[in-house]
């Protein structure tokens, strides 16, 4: 269930229609949040520049980390059907416990072990409360709801009752004092400072990395759609050398010049070539296509030329835009302003009573419907006048024109496309290029006449890149025949590629974010710091992952959450599995709560409390069902993400976080849509 | 033909209800054995007692000629004796295979690095299940989106598969249509063809009759007798499964309310 992207069917069934790589990554349960997380990425690096920059990133990979941790064990026991309550209280408790074991003062002198004792000993303490939530749980045949926020509550009594009773104190501090800190601070405290690493190579590493990355990442999406050609193309091979040869030396040419002109000319060199070595690559391998006769139908023709007279609308409502003009749109005497919002709401009121009062006559529920419909419509056109008259500024109206244009511009393109794929699909290329030029006009436009700079390049370079993708997805598809068979090797070769391609991107990434430069040393950048929990959680991250798919164990979790009944009968033993996942879950919150107290040194009794449904929402947001049985601890670690921007964007943007909850609502509510969304779209095409 | 379970007089009470008493039958090898009572004749103890989930309380039940008492159902199916329930078969959530091979899958690799033979797993399931005639499109996708009967199928393929000597089936047509039954009924056939004893648990006589070699009908927990196929016409079949004099009332009441219908 976790690998469905990568396997290849053994046995081809010819009733089983291809599906596309688009429409096999869509089954994937995590799908839903990778997209959501990109989404709120971008988002939160267009109000707050340092969440590009590994400044702003790592700390929020800190957060990401802890909570990660816990979010993917937590999603391992919710696919097994059951949640945990106490797993936020545990980590602060399994982590005091250690400090507790280590420290040799206070009233009862305390037991003053070494670390090398007092970590086992708490790994210990550890299985065994996760073995009395399961066993309390498969015992009673109670809800885990109720059996662990019952141990929620004892925890919350042991962290405070033992502090005090112990060191008197509800502050536990200092893990550093323990013997063997030293040694055990690696393991679970280390950092990486990336001041302290040069690396002058770096940026030829990054671009080769993140270069070579496309390019194979490119090349599986061509091996998954594409026919491929009985005999390759050399000369397809020349000019796909030819034209990474011009990428890398359009870059060359941008870190060789500066200001805008020697931008804008490295920006064309690299566009052209970029354009030449993809269709090289294509043509080198892909079985090219007989254009045929081209015929554009009418409604096309209509609807995308309406599409671009509305951009055209939206550039002319923008036009000599001026951002700092205040200026009110309408000159209302003040006097006036009021009895307007009343009689326009009214007069909305009273309309919309002559359409719909005829329901009033009807019984109760239809009057109490028809009366709230009607006051609604009256409210709203109230509120409408009230807003124009007061809030709007020229600027704004022009703004909100402008985008409501370009964007009903856009929708008809999109529906125009498909209207024209229908037809053939050197029709559906033909408009998507159109598309890809209006892009171009809007990037170009928006450079122009926008306010601020930073907006104006990051959306003028983002514009220009979508164009491209576009441009290149309708000539490639005008130019090759796409795959309509399965072909096992084909697809066996693509997912390799797609890996490779990722691997490379992710470690050219990598390497910029590890390494420092002379340079900025010289420039002054911020101190960026790694540390050893994100090993952890991509480790812990990549166990569950493996676990879930590949192992009996992972056949067994989603069994016991998708019918423990049929699961028992058939001979899994459902109960030691359930068991074995609050005790998962308990060994996370060990190791949460030692890589807390190793990073914060002391830990105050409250720590973790409330942090349960945070991990239970990074789970569900990550893909996994709220009622077991399907789920992916990949997404899990993605939803931990998500909540990690979140806490973290919110602050960078300068917003007033006592927001932050009601974003998290949101998220986690489109999130579950998204998901059941997925799930149905999924059935379907299975 | 060597019998592969004997029932000699079992019995089985819970407190003081008498849920089953004095039941003997017989299951052979490469024969359907089809147990046939109304809603409360004990059917559920029947399959729970053979199936391990209960023990009886009376009388002896043979395996092969040893007397058995079976503790779990993991003992059972370790025994070669396999249910198949109508509901609680399948994780619908699951894809085929991973259903097909739930509790034992193949794994590749030494502990602690030892995965499951995924590739082998999907062949074996898609192979296993084209043996018994059944054609599944793809082993990949989840079971929920299999019909009823295709369930049934698969649950009946994977008891043949993991070597049962006895495959007890559990009403396995009364949730379905006329078409899903008939192709429960070819792989419950297709499964005695390769030489496994048959339990088919009913209460409906015209499923069971086509399919089945012996009969044994159950009445109020006590068995009303067995009967080879050649000494039992279908119409008395359905009239002893009715509670045959009753029906012959109730009819003779029908016809004498001015209804012509009633006939069986």
């Amino acid at each position: 269930m976790s690998d469905a992207t990568v396997a290849v069917a053994p046995a081809d069934d010819e009733r089983l229609a291809y599906r596309g790589v688009f429409q096999r990554l869509l089954v994937r349960p995590e799908i839903g949040a990778i997209i959501g997380a990109a989404a709120i990425w971008a988002f939160f690096w267009a109000v707050a520049r340092e969440f590009g920059k590994a400044g702003g990133i790592l700390p929020v990979l800190a957060v990401a980390s802890t909570l990660g941790i816990m979010a993917v064990a937590v999603s391992l026991l919710m696919i097994g059907g059951e949640f945990d309550l106490s797993s936020g209280a545990a980590t602060g408790t399994l982590g005091i416990v250690t400090i507790l074991l280590v420290k040799d003062v206070g009233e009862l002198g305390g037991a003053g072990l070494s670390l090398f004792i007092a970590i086992p000993l708490s790994l210990v303490v550890a299985l065994s409360l996760g073995w009395f939530n399961g066993t309390m749980v498969e015992r009673t045949g109670l809800p885990s709801f109720i059996v662990t926020l019952a141990t929620f509550f004892m925890l919350r009594g042991f962290k405070l009752g033992f502090s005090k009773l112990i060191i008197d104190n509800i502050t536990v501090g200092r893990i550093d004092e323990g013997h063997g800190y030293d040694f055990w601070v690696k393991i679970f405290g280390s950092t990486w400072v990336r001041n302290d690493h040069q690396f002058e190579a770096r940026d030829a590493v990054y671009t080769v990395g993140i270069l070579g990355g496309i390019t194979v990442l490119v090349l599986a999406f061509y091996e998954f759609n594409y026919l491929r050609k009985e005999r390759f193309n050399s000369a397809g091979l020349a000019s796909f050398v030819a034209g990474l040869g011009g990428v890398i030396a359009g870059i060359a040419v941008m870190h060789g010049t500066d200001g805008t002109g020697g931008n804008l000319a490295a920006g064309v060199i690299i566009g052209l070539s970029g354009v030449i070595a993809v269709f090289g690559l294509a043509v080198w391998r892909y079985e090219p296509r007989s254009l045929g006769a081209l015929s554009l139908p009418s409604d096309v023709v209509l609807t995308a030329g309406g599409g671009l007279a509305l951009i055209a609308a939206g550039f002319l409502c923008a036009w000599q835009f001026d951002v700092n003009s205040q200026e009110s749109v309408l000159d209302v005497a003040s006097a006036l302003r009021w009895p307007l919002v009343v009689v326009g709401g009214g007069l909305a009121g009273l309309i919309m009573f002559k359409k719909r009062g005829a329901q009033i006559s009807g019984d109760t529920q239809q009057q109490i419907q028809g009366i709230v419909r009607i006051s609604t419509v009256a409210l709203g056109t109230a509120f409408g006048i009230y807003a124009f008259m007061f809030m709007t500024t020229e600027q704004g109206l022009r703004a909100i024109l402008f985008a409501a244009f370009v964007m009903a511009g856009f929708v008809l393109m999109a529906m125009a496309s498909t209207h024209a794929g229908r037809s053939s699909a050197t029709a559906k290329s033909i408009v998507q290029l159109v598309t890809s030029v209006a892009v171009v006009a809007l990037a170009f436009f928006i450079q122009g006449q926008s306010g601020t700079p930073k907006f104006r390049t990051e959306v003028f370079t983002i514009l220009l890149v979508v164009a491209m993708i576009i441009a290149g997805w309708a000539l490639t598809n005008a130019c090759f025949t796409a795959r309509r068979a399965t072909d096992a090797h084909a697809d066996q070769l693509g997912s390799r590629l797609a890996i490779g391609g990722l691997v490379a991107i992710f470690v050219g990434l990598g390497i910029k974010l590890l390494f420092t430069t002379d340079a900025e040393i010289l420039a002054g950048i911020p101190r960026a710091q790694f540390r050893v929990e994100f090993l952890w959680f991509a480790g812990v991250t990549a166990l569950a992952t493996f676990v879930l798919g590949r192992t009996k164990f992972g056949s067994w979790i989603f069994a016991v959450g998708g019918n423990k009944d049929a699961a028992r009968q058939i001979g899994v033993p459902a109960a030691r599995t359930k068991t074995q996942l609050f005790m998962i879950v308990s060994v996370a919150a060990w190791l949460v709560g030692l890589l807390l107290a190793f990073r914060l040194n002391t830990l105050q009794s409250g720590t973790g409390n409330g942090l349960e449904f945070e991990y239970i929402i990074a789970a569900v947001v990550g893909g996994t069902f709220l009622t077991g049985g399907y789920g992916s601890a990949f997404g899990a670690s993605i939803g931990a993400f998500i909540m990690a921007m979140s806490k973290q964007g919110i602050p960078a943007a300068r917003w007033n976080s006592d927001w932050r909850f009601a974003f998290l609502g949101l998220i986690l509510l489109a999130a579950v849509i998204a998901n059941n969304f997925i799930r149905t779209k999924a059935e379907e095409s299975r | 033909m060597s019998s592969l379970i004997e029932l000699d007089n079992l019995g089985k009470f819970y407190g003081n209800i008498i849920a089953l008493q004095g039941v003997t039958t017989e299951v052979h090898a490469g024969e359907v054995t089809c147990v046939l009572g109304d809603n409360g004749a004990g059917k559920s103890t029947f399959i729970k007692v053979l199936a391990g989930v209960h023990q009886h309380d009376e009388g002896e039940m043979r395996l092969e000629g040893e007397a058995m008492k079976f503790n779990s159902p993991r003992e059972a199916l370790d025994r070669g004796i396999a249910a198949v329930y109508q509901d609680l078969a399948m994780v619908p959530l699951m894809s085929v295979w991973r259903n097909f091979f739930l509790g034992a899958e193949p794994t590749k690799g030494a502990w602690p690095l030892r995965w499951v033979d995924k590739k082998e797993a999907k062949s074996v399931a898609k192979a296993e299940m084209a043996k018994m005639g059944i054609d599944i499109r793809d082993t990949e996708q989840p079971v929920g989106t299999l019909s009823g009967g295709e369930r049934q199928s698969v649950a009946i393929a994977r008891a043949v598969h993991f070597g049962a000597k006895v495959l007890i089936l559990d009403e396995p047509t009364s949730a379905l249509g006329v078409k899903q039954s008939g192709v429960v009924l070819k792989y419950t056939l297709a499964a005695r063809d390769r030489g496994l004893g048959v339990i088919f648990i009913t209460h409906n006589p015209h499923h069971a009759y086509p399919v089945g070699d012996r009969f044994m009908i159950l009445n109020r927990g006590k068995s009303m007798g067995n009967f080879a196929k050649d000494e039992l016409p279908r119409d008395e079949l359905v009239r002893m499964m009715a509670g045959g004099a009753e029906l012959d009332q109730l009819t003779h009441e029908l016809e004498s309310a001015g209804g012509s219908g009633g006939g069986a």
